[in-house]
């Protein structure tokens, strides 16, 4: 081989390799009709809500053509080397609600207020939040998750438990205890794990008007609300009517076909999961309101939920900002997404439509999406920090070594607090749930 | 570099650019984040923001963070639950497998093997049920057999996975069944190389089995014994699928290791300068009990 032989080898082998490394970026340029091409992450449910709303989308704008890539909860490592690496990040992307505040402050990504702040008061307050940081918007909150108890009617039947006269946890537990007798053990109230209680907690302290971080971001756990919350726990704990089962566990899925568990308190979201894992129940559910701790007290929640963003590197600002806007703040395509696939929509605007009074034959008839939407406005919102999920693991860990062993409440704040203070390196809360509760 | 040394590497530049591709790969994928981690273990980075450097800080952390020494010990005591049993059985199995009077040891040996390659996700799913404490296979097994002890003692509901006592012993079992495969395949190829040419002089000279056993296999197995030992524990120390998906470290912190931990100050935490320090001085500890294991396979009596 003659050195000039050697030397175009190796520059063939150099741009070969840049070429590997520019491929991904290539996606994000102009299609070469003329269209604006963006590239949107989204994952599995919500990804097919967006999949169906496509094809609507690109008969309002013809001059963009989106794609949808479908991709798991996990995006988050995915997306944040793109961010990183400064190329490589979809024009359009989806997280989690509790991530936003994380995004929010990172620079990285675009800033939203001048198209998005006129549709501010159409969303719940509880998310929108999230998506603000000093004044500007950087997401826009697409679903939410109000809380209800989902029932199965034939167990209530069978052992004459009327739903309605459910109001408070302690009659809640009442009923799932005659259950329990009644059905010779066979059949308990709800599935709930030590290594689970997160979810409840987290209901819980929203009921109780409680916060872990107070709006300053100062750990506010160290309140009477917590003590409340955790007092509902223990009396769960200490019941033989509660399943020692994982949430979302394969027991917990079969659970759903037959009589081991009555019901299941969490959010509207676990509609989506009843209906593709056991549609032959279908007529058998029922939902009721979250009971109160209190009479008289909250009876919502929520749980979970998710945003549509913009990263800073997208080359389709505008074009980006259209799908976003269509999918998220116009009302016939947040409504659709209900209808075909359980996501609630975080715009609240929507709760007009008659959608919401229509019967669920999956839940015999029951108006289940006004009930859902009911009182929304009253919801105690958890204020999240950028080091949410940290704080959030912290309560995790602590809550299940409660559960397990000591079920000392003041242990359990002063560890947990303890800890957040170190390695979160946030002070404490002067007035730690005494500070007026934030509505919205 | 003189001309020699340049006249040589240009002659042989062939050979140079054939093995070229593999320091390429392994500059890229293997070196640069080796080294990327070490200048990370001094920052303070949560992956989106600038990293901003912060010294010894991450380090002078570590050493006085509870959660750290209790994954370390966490990761110890279930090494220990699983490794010797799992040794035995390996040991076992290999010895029994490689009897050449056994009909369809391809079978036997596969099924031992199969665990091993059978995905996390489906493993966890059937062990989950086993261990449940509301019908799970292990609490049902113990009813059963109490149901047949004369004086009739009330079965106990073992919380298997949800309690911090058994949450160790409960990884360990799994454990136990997962890896006993793989070490048997090793050892398996290790007994097949001793030459038997030993076995025939012993017979010759009248050793019984257990001679056999104790002057010929168990010491020319001693080289494989350190691999098998070596793989187990970087395998226990930086294990994460398993307690990930299982307990996920719970209850409480009981059965988080230090590769649970690491994963966490990653990718739940964001911080990747502390997990970097955490996962270098871990890496330090480990490369020296490396060291001594390696030391034991020189015969005795060699420096």
């Amino acid at each position: 081989m003659t050195r000039l032989k050697f030397g175009f080898f190796i520059g063939a082998l150099i741009i070969g390799a840049s070429g590997l490394g520019c491929g991904g970026s290539d996606r994000a340029v102009d299609s070469g009709d003329g269209r604006t091409h963006l590239e949107v992450w989204s994952w599995n449910v919500a990804g097919n809500c967006l999949l169906d709303a496509n094809e609507d989308f690109k008969k309002e704008y013809p001059e963009i053509d989106s794609e949808l890539i479908i991709t798991s909860t996990m995006v988050q490592q995915r997306l944040m080397l793109s961010l990183i690496s400064g190329v490589g990040a979809p024009d359009v992307t989806q997280y989690e609600a509790v991530d936003a505040p994380r995004y929010n402050i990172s620079g990285r990504m675009l800033d939203l207020t001048e198209w998005a702040m006129k549709y501010k008061d159409d969303f719940s307050q509880a998310y929108w939040i999230n998506c603000e940081y000093e004044g500007k918007v950087y997401a826009i909150p697409w679903d939410m998750g109000p809380c209800g108890v989902f029932y199965k009617r034939n167990i209530f039947e069978q052992y004459e438990i009327d739903p309605d006269a459910i109001d408070t946890w302690a009659d809640y537990l009442a009923a799932g205890e005659k259950i329990y007798q009644l059905s010779n053990g066979k059949t308990k109230l709800m599935a709930a794990s030590p290594g689970g209680m997160g979810w409840y907690f987290e209901i819980l302290l929203q009921q109780a008007e409680g916060n872990v971080f107070d709006d300053q971001g100062r750990i506010a756990l160290d309140s009477p609300a917590t003590r409340k919350a955790l007092d509902v726990l223990k009396t769960w704990l200490e019941s033989d009517c509660i399943a020692s089962v994982d949430v979302f566990g394969p027991e917990y899925m079969s659970s759903f076909k037959n009589d081991k568990i009555a019901c299941y308190p969490l959010a509207v979201w676990l509609g989506s999961n009843i209906k593709g894992y056991a549609p032959e129940t279908s007529g058998n559910w029922g939902v009721f309101r979250l009971p109160a701790i209190e009479p008289g007290g909250l009876r919502v929640a929520i749980l979970g939920g998710s945003v549509l963003t913009i990263p800073a590197q997208t080359k389709h600002k505008e074009a980006a900002w259209k799908f976003v806007e269509f999918m998220m703040c116009n009302k016939t395509t947040q409504l659709n997404h209900y209808r075909n696939h359980d996501l609630f929509p975080a715009l609240i605007t929507t709760f007009d439509d008659p959608f919401f009074d229509e019967e669920d034959p999956f839940y015999a008839n029951q108006k289940v999406r006004r009930l859902f939407a009911t009182e929304i406005d009253k919801i105690h919102r958890l204020n999240r920090t950028k080091d949410w999920r940290e704080a959030n693991r912290y309560l995790g860990q602590n809550l299940s070594a409660w559960a397990t062993t000591h079920r000392d409440n003041e242990r359990f704040i002063k560890d947990t607090v303890a800890q957040m203070h170190s390695n979160l390196e946030r002070e404490l809360a002067p007035k730690a749930g005494k500070e007026a509760p934030i509505h919205e | 570099m003189n001309s020699s040394l340049k006249q040589r590497i240009w002659t042989n530049r062939h050979f140079y650019l054939f093995i070229s591709p593999f320091f390429i790969i392994f500059g890229i994928f293997g070196l640069y984040p080796l080294i990327y981690s070490f200048v990370l273990s001094f920052m303070e980075w949560d992956g989106l923001t600038k990293p901003v450097y912060v010294g010894l800080s991450n380090f002078a952390t570590l050493f006085h963070d509870p959660p750290f020494y209790r994954s370390l010990l966490n990761t110890i005591i279930i090494g220990l639950m699983y490794i010797p049993p799992m040794f035995f059985l390996a040991f076992i199995f290999a010895v029994i497998l490689n009897n050449q009077a056994i009909r369809f040891r391809g079978i036997f040996r596969a099924a031992v093997f199969i665990p091993c390659i059978t995905p996390m996700v489906v493993i966890a799913l059937v062990f989950r049920l086993y261990y449940s404490e509301e019908q799970g296979l292990f609490n049902w097994l113990i009813e059963l057999f109490c149901s047949f002890l004369p004086w009739g003692p009330a079965p106990p509901v073992i919380p298997w996975i949800s309690s911090p006592e058994w949450s160790k012993p409960s990884l360990a079992i799994l454990l136990v069944w997962r890896w006993t495969g793989y070490n048997m395949l090793m050892m398996l190829a290790g007994l097949q190389g001793i030459s038997k040419d030993y076995y025939e002089s012993a017979k010759i000279d009248g050793a019984t089995w257990w001679q056999e056993m104790w002057h010929i296999t168990l010491p020319l197995m001693r080289p494989m014994f350190i691999f098998c030992s070596i793989m187990s524990l970087l395998g226990t120390v930086y294990m994460f699928d398993e307690v990930f998906v299982m307990t996920n470290g719970g209850p409480g912190t009981s059965s988080t290791n230090f590769g649970l931990f690491l994963f966490n100050k990653s990718f739940t935490d964001f911080r990747f300068g502390y997990a970097s320090a955490a996962a270098y001085v871990v890496a330090s500890v480990v490369f020296i009990i490396t060291l001594f294991i390696l030391r034991w396979r020189k015969p005795m009596g060699e420096a």
